[in-house]
């Protein structure tokens, strides 16, 4: 049952970054920045929740930061048309070098880390006095719970509106939606920008829920294994959801066996998440549906085949 | 034509003009992104006047600063070509750090292993067991997109990951020294390790075999069937199959390619630098790589000149945060914006 309720706490970081990758994805923009913005969601989140006393605001600062890193991926993308991969892996060396650069000057060098409360768990009112399934799903900090309505709210939100339609239109065939009056470049910023955010949540949850604390190192991959999630879920909210299951399930596996001691070194189990996403990846990219336009800027002027 | 017109009309322009005109944006794009820099440290309230002489100075003040510029550019080179030879083929090699680390792992192994083999034998498989390693771990990569269609960039970044641990299980439970408060190998032999230039300060054979290297690679990008194949696929896939050319074999042959460069850096840091496997050895090679690359475009003949402006500011960095106590994370950020001024430069001559 321990497992199960880690499990979900763990799905939360794969769950917005993942949703925040298919966002942008899901209008053709591929957001390759999510490990340096989730570290500097960590740092910004963390520092402003240690200065101000108040997570809140560390939270509210974080996703600012990542709400202008989407800002930027789309204008040097949608506006300037500049490579996507490109400009994602030179947004991600700045968040790399802004992260660590912040807590440098404001904290410095420091032999006992800083520390903010982590996030408690909020019982549910009623649901979390039914047997089992009470304490895993409804004793969770409030983010494990965003992170279940988020997943539910895009879904429905592209499914079942016709902003959704019209957005995963941008993704399919830029030309048609753009010739039927959507508006594809606002529809790549916003999306940019929410998705830029979401990641940068997904970092502050670290040292928040995990920690307590910043460290340069702490993102350990979950950006770049977020981005194979998204490809494993086939750029869909729900799919996604579940996929994260899979992926927080072998981190915990990992951290747990490793804990265990059963005589297998411990760095073999470090390596599961990365190898078993690779696995997984040989059959989900097969098979995934992937939006026809990703990666690609859309220039009115130009002819698509 | 006689040699007087040819020189007037053609070479002489390229020299005066072209050269003036490839040149200026990266100028500029160091002048601003300086200038941005020091604004920051402005805010911060340090020193900045003091801040760009220890930063653009170090390297060229003392001997010591020399070599250690070069010691920074020799794996800074060649991560950069692990980058830039699959970008040629329009692939993102994301691994470069993990391929250094197996590449690093391979040559300590033969280098402890076979300890007792005579140096012409030793050094030249120390050397190759990383290269070979490397191009291994950029096999699967490209092994993975050829068979299954995996994107390159997570396989490779994903690789990184798991290179880290086995790095930690060999330096931890393998060969470990035991003295060492950090997971170490012991040594290898010294048959193995590469021969000095230089004894004071220290300056191994590594940098030769780099800039060779880094010729080789030039000249089969710019003057060889298979690189122009290679830079034909990357421009436009579509048209390169129309005219024979296998994109998907070639994208592969150029991740192996770009691995057994990052495998190299490995050996050369150990056979010539570390001397022993040692955690955290592959530093922020991978990031500053793939800046490299990105700031010359992927052109190979500008590659070793960035990098060693790359190698100048990183060795200026270290010394500013030692003396000045300007954190060294500062020049990341420089960094960041002159490959931003560059991408910038290209917008602005489009139009």
């Amino acid at each position: 049952m321990i497992f199960a309720k880690l499990v979900m706490l763990s799905i939360v970081p794969y769950v917005l970054a993942g949703q925040g990758t298919m966002l942008g994805g899901r209008t053709g923009l591929f957001n390759v920045a999510q490990e340096g913005i989730m570290l500097l969601g960590a740092s910004v989140g963390f520092l402003g929740g240690y200065l101000t006393g108040n997570v809140w605001i560390g939270i509210a600062l974080a996703v600012g930061v990542g709400g202008l890193a989407g800002l930027a991926l789309a204008y040097f993308t949608t506006s300037l048309k500049m490579n996507q991969f490109v400009i994602g892996l030179a947004i991600f060396f700045f968040c790399v070098g802004l992260a660590s650069l912040l807590y440098k000057v404001i904290i410095g060098v420091t032999l006992v880390p800083p520390l903010i409360s982590t996030l408690p768990g909020i019982p549910v009112p009623g649901l979390s006095r039914i047997p089992l399934l009470g304490e895993i799903f409804f004793v969770q900090n409030w983010l494990v719970y965003f992170a279940i309505v988020l997943s539910a709210a895009l879904y429905w939100l592209l499914y079942r509106t016709r902003l959704g339609l019209e957005l995963r239109s941008v993704g399919e065939n830029p030309k048609a939606a753009d010739s039927l009056g959507v508006n594809t470049t606002r529809m790549r910023y916003v999306t940019a920008i929410i998705g830029g955010m979401l990641m940068a949540l997904a970092g502050a949850y670290l040292p928040m829920v995990y920690t307590g604390t910043y460290t340069a190192d702490m993102v350990k991959g979950r950006g770049w294994l977020a981005i194979a999630l998204t490809f494993f879920g086939g750029w869909s909210p729900h799919l996604i959801f579940f996929g994260a299951l899979f992926f927080a399930g072998i981190e915990v596996l990992a951290f747990r066996v490793q804990v265990g001691g059963r005589g297998i070194p411990y760095q073999f189990l470090l390596m599961l998440p990365y190898l078993a996403t690779l696995l997984v990846m040989m059959f989900a990219f097969r098979r995934a549906r992937v939006p026809a336009f990703l990666g690609q800027n859309y220039d009115r002027e130009k002819r698509y085949q | 034509m006689n040699q007087q017109l040819v020189f007037e009309r053609q070479v002489k322009p390229f020299f005066v003009g072209g050269l003036i005109r490839k040149i200026l944006p990266y100028v500029l794009a160091i002048i601003a992104s300086l200038a941005a820099a020091g604004l920051f440290i402005a805010a911060m309230g340090f020193d900045v006047w003091h801040a760009y002489v220890t930063i653009l100075g170090t390297s060229f003040r003392t001997p010591n600063g020399f070599v250690q510029t070069l010691l920074k550019f020799v794996p800074l080179l060649l991560q950069a070509l692990a980058f830039t030879v699959p970008l040629a083929a329009g692939k993102f090699n994301i691994g470069g750090e993990g391929q250094m680390i197996v590449g690093a792992i391979g040559a300590t192994a033969i280098g402890i292993l076979l300890k007792d083999l005579p140096a012409p034998v030793l050094l030249p498989l120390v050397i190759l067991a990383g290269v070979g390693l490397g191009a291994f771990w950029g096999l699967i990569p490209g092994w993975l997109l050829y068979r299954y269609r995996v994107n390159e960039i997570l396989s490779t970044v994903l690789l990184n990951f798991v290179s880290f641990q086995l790095l930690n299980y060999i330096a931890t439970e393998v060969w470990a020294d035991s003295a060492a408060g950090h997971p170490t190998t012991v040594p290898i032999a010294a048959a193995g390790q590469l021969p000095m230039l230089i004894g004071n300060p220290p300056l191994n054979a590594g940098i030769i075999l780099a800039l060779a290297v880094a010729a080789g690679i030039y000249i089969f990008t710019s003057r060889t069937v298979g690189g122009y194949e290679l830079i034909a696929t990357g421009a436009n896939p579509r048209a390169a199959q129309v005219f024979g050319i296998d994109g998907r074999k070639l994208s592969l042959l150029a991740l192996v390619l770009g691995g057994a460069l990052a495998g190299l850096s490995g050996s050369i840091e150990i056979a010539g630098v570390q001397h022993r496997l040692i955690e955290g050895m592959q530093s922020n090679y991978l990031l500053l790589g793939i800046i490299i690359g990105l700031i010359a475009k992927g052109n190979n003949l500008a590659v070793p000149f960035v990098a060693f402006f790359i190698a100048v500011l990183e060795v200026g960095a270290s010394a500013m945060q030692r003396t000045l106590m300007i954190p060294g994370e500062m020049v990341f950020i420089v960094e960041a914006l002159v490959l931003l001024f560059v991408l910038l430069s290209d917008v602005i001559r489009r139009r």
